[in-house]
């Protein structure tokens, strides 16, 4: 019953199509090899022995200040990052507010029509392309070094995420609590105000909870540009190389923002 | 050069096996049996009763609390590591939900059941022995789907996703297989071809086999022997003509209905 | 009694959302204190915000001087992105609780991401600047950490997600940890680990522009030098230019990104 059965010692060739996509697999991971080898040999980068001086100079001097922070300038550092959050709460509160009227434009679904969507979403893609530094310098410029500065760059630079997601969600919403409402008399303000509101509030309260977290790493660095926050004394002492006080900014920033993030992410679980 | 395969020498042996899951659920209660070479066994038992749990044991996915199995003379319940992979890939199993890489072509799939007597480096790089190769594919030609080697496994049917789910046990030259509800998934038709898939080769090829089965019907169709469970206790252990309607009824502590009948 | 019932839960609504709000308050009250945020500044800052943008006036001859900084940007983040992904791989199946090789090496390493993650890309520049002096090489070293940081967290969330079925399969049949992802993880994985490659490569274009504020290379440097040189039509050319290839590069990957799936 349980014949030995010889075994055919034969592979079927594979069809054509599946030894094509072998060959284009291949292929293109050949093509990503070749340009990253090309890319490494014609960026200019320092030649190694220059990198090694580079590190004996400071990776020893490195390695000891970041295992012994200095905890003199724990105060300081502390206080810097207390008004580094504050900033990222006003920017992206000012980020929401402008955000807000913008992303309606954009969804084209309730107001204006969608004669202004296009323009609208043009609006928010241009500014979430310009880079936020350089908004800071601009407003440096403008208002003087300090939080402000910072504060509008982060106001304006948000506009871009925030606008896209919220009119995201807006495109999103279901229009039969519209109709209920106009159906029973209720004006536009009405519509929007028990309508739309109580749907899109979760959603966008989560965003900008999102966005806040994202501004947060902003805020710390905006200040390497005068813009206010713990980028200014940081980048003093990364300057001066006193690398135990840089270890104890890092483990302030590090530890704010880990605790900040595990915060918000539990809120914006609770919320969708 | 032609490969033979002879008669397996599967050898099954539960001894006072208990299993209680963390949540303190106790899922066997002292289970006792031997199973002879070759035989092809159904498990029979409402959900719950402890059926995937009792095949779970044998290659070890489920670790008894108490009590041991013995497989071909290993005792696999308290081997670990390297030994434990190489009982198990002695054990050939197949699954409810076929559990088949999906965005993986058939070929591959199958070809993965020989990842357990391979090199770790040869199936790290899929470096597959010609020899292996040859194999995967006649397992493939012995469920009937030889054609469906460079199909993607998600552009199957489900009756054929099974079949790949043999081929890939097979793929082991396993001396024992395993099957947890390989039919509850497919249609009646389906069922039926695919069980008399499985019992044809474990009878070519010698393969002591365990089924899960909550359908009566199908269950006296194939088995060599019925085991019934009830509540982590083997309830019923006799051939499949002494199972009878009231047997059944013992073994599932209520009336049968048509519900336990998958028909023809 | 139907009424009470129901009035109840409403009340304690209102509490709550009345305390949220006063919370809310307090949090923007104190923020002004700690920022001293100057909301004079939002209309005298505005009005020189579009002053600026009516200066920019793109000169075109400095396109050939903005040309080799802007191919150094491009090479930054491609080869962070290459590097960042070569690394952060092992360490997505180290941190993905179904694929760990044990609790401790798996708690190691996503701590490590956490910090990867919770420094900023510009931070991470500054920091290697300071190491290895001005240049391109610590920018693609910052991105490259930052990169392994976003990837495998990213990664592992796609690996925890992934159909177990298969990884049971695996085990049945013998095949040990390396072959049991080689096999059953990675098919699952591969088209997303893709997509987010290339959703990385977006965010380091993007901040490779920037980058050179903090002396890392890439065309952040002119960017600079344009600015400290009040250069507004030199500006406006390079924004303009810095504007079309990141929207390109946006364009191509969200394209190659819809293809994936």
């Amino acid at each position: 019953m349980s014949a030995a059965r010889p075994i055919p010692n034969v592979i079927p060739p594979a069809p054509a199509h599946v030894r094509r996509n072998r060959a284009m697999l291949i292929a293109g991971i050949a093509v990503l090899v070749a340009l990253f080898i090309l890319a490494i040999a014609t960026m200019s980068l320092p030649t190694w022995s220059r990198v090694a001086s580079g590190l004996q100079r400071n990776a020893l001097p490195l390695l000891r200040g970041l295992v012994r922070p200095e905890t003199k300038v724990l105060e300081l550092a502390w206080n810097s990052m207390v008004v580094t959050f504050f900033m990222a709460i006003l920017g992206t509160a000012l980020g929401a507010l402008l955000a807000f009227p913008l992303s309606f434009i954009a969804a084209g679904n309730l107001l204006g029509g969608t004669r202004w969507a296009l323009p609208g979403k043009s609006l928010l893609v241009a500014v979430r392309t310009f880079p936020e530094i350089v908004l800071a310098v601009i407003f440096v410029a403008a208002a003087g070094p300090g939080p402000t500065a910072g504060i509008m760059a982060m106001g304006i630079h948000s506009i871009g995420y925030l606008g896209k997601v919220f009119s995201d969600v807006i495109e999103g919403i279901d229009q039969g609590p519209m109709e209920a409402i106009r159906a029973a008399g209720g004006n536009q303000l009405h519509t929007f105000l028990f309508a739309v509101v109580p749907q899109v509030l979760p959603e966008f309260a989560s965003n900008v909870l999102y966005r806040f977290e994202i501004n947060l790493r902003s805020a710390a660095v905006l200040g390497m540009v005068g813009a206010g926050g713990i980028g200014l004394p940081l980048i003093q002492r990364l300057q001066f190389r006193r690398w135990a006080e840089v270890s104890m900014f890092l483990i302030v920033i590090v530890a704010f923002i880990v605790v900040v993030d595990a915060l918000s992410s539990r809120i914006r679980r609770r919320l969708v | 050069m032609t490969e033979t395969v002879g008669p397996a020498v599967g050898h099954i042996a539960f001894e006072d096996v208990e299993v209680v899951y963390k949540t303190g659920l106790k899922a066997l209660k002292g289970v006792t049996l031997s199973i002879p070479k070759g035989q092809f066994v159904v498990v029979v038992g409402l959900s719950g009763a402890g059926k995937s749990t009792l095949i779970r044991t044998v290659n070890n996915l489920v670790t008894p609390s108490s009590g041991r199995v013995v497989v071909e003379g290993v005792d696999i319940t308290h081997a670990r590591g390297q030994a434990l992979r190489a009982a198990r890939s002695d054990i050939g199993m197949i699954f409810q939900t076929f559990n088949l890489v999906k965005r993986s072509s058939v070929i591959r799939n199958v070809l993965s059941g020989r990842l357990g007597d391979l090199p770790a480096w040869r199936g790290v790089l899929s470096a597959f022995p010609k020899a292996d190769q040859a194999y995967a594919h006649d397992c493939l030609a012995r469920v009937g789907i030889p054609e469906k080697a460079y199909v993607r496994a998600d552009a199957l049917s489900g009756g054929q996703q099974q079949r790949v789910g043999i081929a890939r046990a097979l793929a082991q030259r396993p001396s024992v297989m395993l099957a947890d509800e390989p039919v509850a998934s497919l249609d009646p038709p389906t069922s039926h071809a695919v069980m008399s898939d499985l019992k044809r080769i474990a009878r070519e090829d010698g393969i002591t086999t365990i089924v899960n089965l909550h359908f009566i019907d199908m269950a006296r169709d194939y088995a060599d022997r019925i085991i019934g469970m009830r509540d982590g206790v083997v309830v019923f252990d006799g051939t499949p003509q002494e199972a009878t309607d009231a047997a059944f009824e013992e073994i599932y502590g209520r009336p049968i209905d048509d519900k336990d009948l998958r028909g023809a | 009694m139907p009424d009470q019932a129901a009035a109840l839960p409403r009340a304690t609504g209102r509490v709550k959302s009345f305390v949220t709000l006063a919370l809310v308050a307090a949090l923007f009250v104190v923020a002004f204190g700690q920022t001293k945020f100057n909301l004079g500044a939002l209309f005298t800052g505005a009005s020189d915000f579009f002053r600026f943008f009516g200066r920019l006036t793109p000169d075109l001859t400095a396109l050939p001087q903005i040309w080799p900084p802007l191919l150094q940007t491009i090479q930054i983040a491609y080869v962070a992105t290459i590097i960042g992904a070569v690394i952060a791989i092992p360490l997505v199946f180290l941190a993905s609780a179904n694929t760990a090789v044990d609790p401790v090496s798996m708690w190691l390493a996503r701590t490590l991401l956490t910090v990867l993650r919770s420094i900023p890309d510009l931070l991470w520049a500054a920091l290697f600047v300071a190491v290895l002096g001005l240049g391109a090489l610590p920018g693609v070293v910052a991105l490259t950490l930052f990169s392994i940081g976003v990837l495998a967290k990213l990664g592992s969330e796609t690996v925890e997600s992934i159909d177990p079925g298969p990884l049971e399969a695996l085990k049945a049949v013998g095949a040990g940890r390396n072959r049991t992802i080689v096999f059953a993880v990675v098919p699952q994985i591969a088209a997303t680990m893709v997509s987010y490659m290339l959703y990385v490569f977006e965010i380091n274009v993007r901040a490779s522009v920037v980058i050179g504020f903090v002396g890392a290379g890439g065309i952040g440097v002119l960017l600079q030098t344009y600015m400290n040189f009040f250069d507004y039509p030199g500006l406006g050319a390079l924004i303009l230019v810095i504007f079309i290839v990141v929207l390109a590069i946006d364009g191509l990957s969200v394209w190659a990104r819809s293809r994936l799936i």
